[in-house]
């Protein structure tokens, strides 16, 4: 299998991933909820990834909370930020993970910038409609459709300057490109646990600057007297039992991109996007590549995009095509009615992967 | 040797601190804070000698790692808080 779909989720992970999942489901129970070793090696399982989150996205553990996803995660931060009849302003750029959050808030939405890959009118638009007044703003770090990695650290100066509180999405970012909460100084930053931090599905983070509205009530381990949540992170927003064998994974993880360095993915990721975008140009094809590209391109195939991907489906060759959850996206780059075909490279990006998957497009074309 | 007993109120502070103390080489044992002593329900604290509590006190500061209070233990179920 030639799989090129790490937009979706990271495949494979690092071997020692996979161990340390087995392991948890061997050697924990619930952390926070005794005193006996399974307990407590649940929470020093649990910890170590926090720890290493803290150390990979400039953050105090405890400004770390696990959810299930960067889905969840999101919600979690729209509700706590964004107030029905708010005024928020995005990009052109969203996923439906913070368009839909937002519809179903009935807030007011402003979309700025739709151009791909072009910085300039990105900030300008972003900074006009800062200008015009916004209540919050919700921007994606990195397109999951295009691969266009937006400027966040201007964005998110200019979200200060008119004092904007702010949510990224780190969905195709995180452990690829830096990512800073002492940087970036967000309210909130959500992302994946299973794509680029390696991780299992069903685990996700959250890195909170201050406290958040939970969206989930119930036990945490703490403060067990209280009939309302607990107003200290992370408890505040962890009610019920933590997927531990997946953080578990994730955790090694994070220890395989701290030990890396995600520019040395980034590199790996970014080379054979870029090959694989010239080759198929050279075939002829409409590519969607630029300045500020991550390791993800779509491009237009000669027939429909779904027939297309399953053709290469049946060749062994995983990569998404249709609208990719992301009509913002495919209209700002007038793809809507088309949808386009993805590749999306990972941390074991290789050449064999970008020659077998052109190989495949030049045969089905013939 | 008298004993002293810090409370925090979750795993995950209470967790960070024993193992910051213990890589500083000091010697605490973690454990489940008893009912009498959290009125607030379900934490967990540090044990350690008398002797030693001033220091990790101004460790776990230094380190922003919160607790809620220390305490001096006495005999059944008997504790007196301590003012650091």
């Amino acid at each position: 299998m030639i799989y090129l779909d790490n937009g979706a989720t990271s495949f494979c992970k690092p071997l020692p991933v996979y161990d340390a999942v087995r392991r948890a489901m061997f050697t924990c129970a619930s952390p926070g909820r005794g005193g006996y070793s399974l307990a407590m090696n649940a929470g020093y399982r649990v910890l170590a990834c926090r720890e290493r989150a803290g150390e990979l996205f400039a953050c105090d553990p405890e400004q770390v909370v696990f959810t299930g996803s960067c889905t969840h995660g999101l919600n979690i931060a729209i509700q706590s930020l964004v107030k029905p009849g708010a005024r928020v302003v995005i990009t052109g750029f969203e996923h439906n993970a913070v368009t839909r959050p937002l519809y179903g808030l009935g807030v007011k939405i402003s979309v700025a910038g739709q151009k791909l890959f072009d910085w300039e009118d990105t900030l300008t638009a972003w900074e006009a409609a800062l200008k015009k007044g916004a209540d919050a703003a919700v921007f994606t770090h990195c397109s999951n459709v295009f691969g266009y990695i937006l400027p966040v650290e201007e964005m998110a100066q200019l979200c200060k300057k008119y004092k904007v509180p702010f949510i990224i999405d780190a969905a195709q970012s995180a452990g690829v490109l830096p990512v800073s909460m002492k940087r970036l100084e967000a309210d909130f930053i959500a992302m994946p646990g299973h794509k680029g931090l390696l991780g299992p599905q069903g685990t996700g983070l959250l890195l909170c600057k201050d406290s958040a509205q939970p969206l989930v009530f119930g036990g945490t381990g703490s403060n067990s007297l209280s009939p309302e949540m607990p107003d200290f992170l992370p408890d505040r927003l962890e009610a019920g039992t933590l997927n531990v064998p997946g953080i578990a994974g994730l955790s090694e993880g994070l220890a395989f991109l701290l030990k890396t360095g995600t520019a040395a993915v980034l590199e790996k990721e970014h080379t054979q996007a870029a090959l694989c975008a010239k080759k198929l140009q050279e075939m002829g094809l409409r590519v969607f590549a630029g300045e500020h590209q991550s390791g993800t391109v779509s491009f237009l195939p000669p027939a429909d995009c779904e027939d297309f991907a399953q053709i290469l489906a049946q060749k062994d060759i995983a990569v998404r095509a249709g609208l990719h959850c992301a009509p913002l996206a495919h209209k700002s780059a007038g793809t809507l009615d088309t949808g386009t075909v993805r590749v999306s490279y990972g941390w074991n990006a290789c050449i064999l992967q970008t020659q077998r998957l052109c190989e495949a497009v030049a045969e089905i074309m013939k | 040797m008298q004993i002293c007993f810090i409370t925090f109120r979750s795993v995950t502070p209470a967790q960070r601190a024993e193992q910051l103390l213990k890589r500083s080489g000091f010697s605490c044992a973690l454990r489940r804070t008893p009912r009498w002593m959290e009125r607030q329900g379900c934490s967990y604290g540090l044990q350690l000698p008398l002797a030693e509590v001033q220091r990790c006190v101004q460790l776990l500061k230094q380190g922003g790692i919160s607790y809620r209070k220390v305490y001096l233990l006495g005999e059944k179920e008997q504790a007196e808080e301590m003012t650091l």
